[in-house]
């Protein structure tokens, strides 16, 4: 079946098995393989990408189910000459170790910040439930995020 | 001789001109967070005065994780590549009597299937090669993989599994360690279920022991633990026309590897070339092979590239996780709580194969005893197979098991006595120069120091 997107601002268009999901579509159909493959059941939230302003676990959403909508992805936040606050703040801050789980908490932390620009430690924490770091490293993301959020009110 | 930075660096602002690459704007270092610029480092008169104590740096390669472009190897794919699955044991231990693959070999989409007998060696493992592959006699987990089947999505290969007929006869089956230990049920005969073992003698215990004013007995029990790396285990094989084969794999040791690969293989290590990129977790679960030769034969038999990842499944079921221990410590001390002698008995639970068990068992054994003066010390260990999985490396190879027991066993002794937690545990560690259960003598020892800032910083309360 036809499943069209509009991907990081760009259309996007593939035939794909109806079964396929929109993290397989991303990945293997548009070659976009930020967002990472960790338990295809929705638990670890490495596949966390933004469909119409709602982050969700792309492994689990068919991508039927997102046909006409926005999608954006972690290669959607940089542009050529910047990096998007909260990368910034992961990368100096220290909060991406083994770095696969990173893509998915930059989209949970981005889907937070468009909504609330100053969230609470509890906010964050909150917003992050649905993401799984193995190698711990829970506290520098909270840090990043809270920079990324006082550098993104100061801009 | 040290050379100590011309200014303070909290006091200014670096710019770091970084000329190597046009991509690489200047970059503006704040204050606090001094940065380590990626792939090139940038070499101020700073940086080579400055050693990096005290300095906060950022990882070199988080700039293309926060871009989402760092290249795990799920991430790289082949034109043509097609994708393998593994079947796994129905059964915990038995006997294979046939497979037969030729229903899932006839299925459209299906490229090949591998059994255990189509491997040259059919046998691995980082201490002894008691591992198959893929098991063709016996099964003795269920994580053990019986056939492979390669096709052209993970989908058809997943179905094809499913037409893999297997017919095992069962064997009795020994989950509890301690029955393991009395071998009537033998998991890999003839051997001894007791794959590996370690004793350790410092003084003489039982005099120790007869000297003591308490004595203090129990058992400790740990679990197993799965390492669940965010990113699944992951290989690509590519087997070329002249007979070499290459692998870009999710595994931590490639050197390691592919001395394995050539064994299994009967193929020279000039022949196999090993790729490993960034692994996305690791924790000691990554630190052997698992399907990679399965992968390099069915490219052989296809002539195209074979990707496999590891379903969450396949992770838990299938790949190494933490050795359970059981512990039993028994412990003289005398009024004041100074430990006089101290006997453990350790059981490893090390599920159907034993890759790292070796580090484990010695790393376990040696550091048992807890960072404490103890004269008459007597540790012994065993480790034996179950039909479980494979426990294997997994962070600390043993010292967080046996950490758990003997401060746990602290706390017992200092409320029976009714010492201060902390206060038992000064009077007993290790001193500068102190000498360690192997009498090894140990130098900068900074366990008071540590308990007691520690216990600064917590607001231990010591009354």
């Amino acid at each position: 079946m036809l499943v069209e997107l509009k991907v990081n601002g760009e259309k996007r268009s593939a035939d794909v098995p109806p079964e396929t999901t929109l993290l397989k579509f991303l990945r293997e159909y548009l070659d976009l393989t930020g967002a990472k493959l960790g338990c295809d059941v929705g638990d670890c939230g490495t596949c966390t990408v933004i469909v119409d302003g709602i982050s969700v676990n792309s492994c689990i959403m068919l991508a039927a189910k997102a046909n006409g909508s926005e999608v954006t992805t972690i290669e959607g936040l940089a542009t050529t000459s910047e990096l998007h606050p909260l990368q910034k703040s992961f990368e100096e801050l220290g909060a991406l170790q083994c770095g696969f789980c990173g893509t998915g908490m930059l989209m949970s932390a981005k889907q937070l910040l468009d909504e609330n620009p100053d969230p609470t430690d509890f906010e964050i924490r909150d917003a992050l439930a649905g993401n799984l770091c193995r190698c711990t490293g829970y506290t520098k993301i909270i840090e990043a995020i809270k920079d990324a959020a006082k550098n993104m009110r100061a801009a | 001789m040290a050379t100590k930075p011309t200014q303070d660096l909290d006091q200014k602002t670096l710019v770091i001109e970084d000329t190597e690459s046009a991509l690489n704007a200047p970059v503006r270092v704040k204050e606090a967070h001094p940065i380590i610029y990626p792939l090139s480092l940038p070499e101020t008169e700073e940086r080579k005065a400055t050693p990096a104590v005290g300095q906060s740096a950022s990882r070199p390669d988080a700039r293309l994780h926060g871009l989402g472009q760092t290249k795990y190897i799920d991430d790289i794919k082949f034109p043509n590549m097609i994708y393998a699955k593994v079947l796994r044991s129905a059964k915990a231990h038995a006997k294979i009597i046939s497979i037969d693959t030729s229903e899932a070999e006839a299925m459209p989409g299906v490229y090949a299937t591998l059994t255990g007998k189509e491997i040259p060696t059919n046998t691995f493992g980082p201490t002894f090669q008691d591992q198959p592959v893929l098991s063709d006699t016996v099964v003795r987990h269920r994580g053990d993989g019986v056939a492979a089947v390669a096709a052209v999505s993970e989908q058809v290969a997943q179905e094809a599994l499913k037409k893999i007929k297997v017919v095992y006869e069962d064997l009795p089956v020994i989950l509890d360690p301690e029955e393991a230990l009395k071998d009537e049920v033998l998991i890999h005969p003839p051997k001894s279920n007791i794959y590996t073992s370690k004793v350790i003698k410092k003084g003489d215990v039982e005099k120790g022991l007869a000297e003591s004013d308490h004595i203090f007995t129990n058992r400790y029990k740990t679990q197993f633990q799965e390492h669940v790396p965010i990113e699944p285990h992951a290989s690509i094989a590519l087997w070329d026309g002249n007979g070499r084969v290459t692998l870009w794999s999710s595994l931590g040791r490639i050197t390691l590897g592919r001395e394995d690969m050539s064994r299994t293989l009967n193929l020279p290590q000039s022949k196999i070339r090993m790729i490993g990129t960034i692994v996305g977790g690791n924790f000691g679960g990554k630190n052997e092979i698992t399907n990679e030769p399965i992968l390099a034969l069915l490219s052989k038999k296809t002539g195209r590239p074979v990707k496999c990842t590891y379903t969450r499944e396949d992770e838990f079921v299938s790949s190494t996780i933490r050795h359970p221990f059981i512990m039993d410590f028994t412990t003289g001390v005398n009024k004041e709580g100074k430990i006089l002698a101290r006997k453990i008995k350790m059981i490893l639970d090390g599920g159907a194969y034993c890759s790292w068990t070796g580090t484990t068992i010695g790393k376990g054994s040696i550091l048992a005893a807890g960072p404490y003066n103890i004269d008459n010390l007597h540790v012994e260990s065993y480790a034996v197979y179950t039909n479980k999985t494979t426990t294997g490396a997994m962070r600390g190879f043993g010292a967080p098991q046996v950490c758990f027991a003997y401060e746990s066993q602290m706390d017992e002794i200092a409320k029976t006595l009714g010492i201060d937690p902390l206060e038992i545990r000064l009077r007993n560690a290790f001193r500068e120069g102190s000498l360690s259960p192997t009498s090894q003598t140990l130098h900068s020892v900074v366990v008071e120091e540590s308990l007691l800032q520690a216990a600064e910083a917590f607001g231990w309360n010591r009354s």
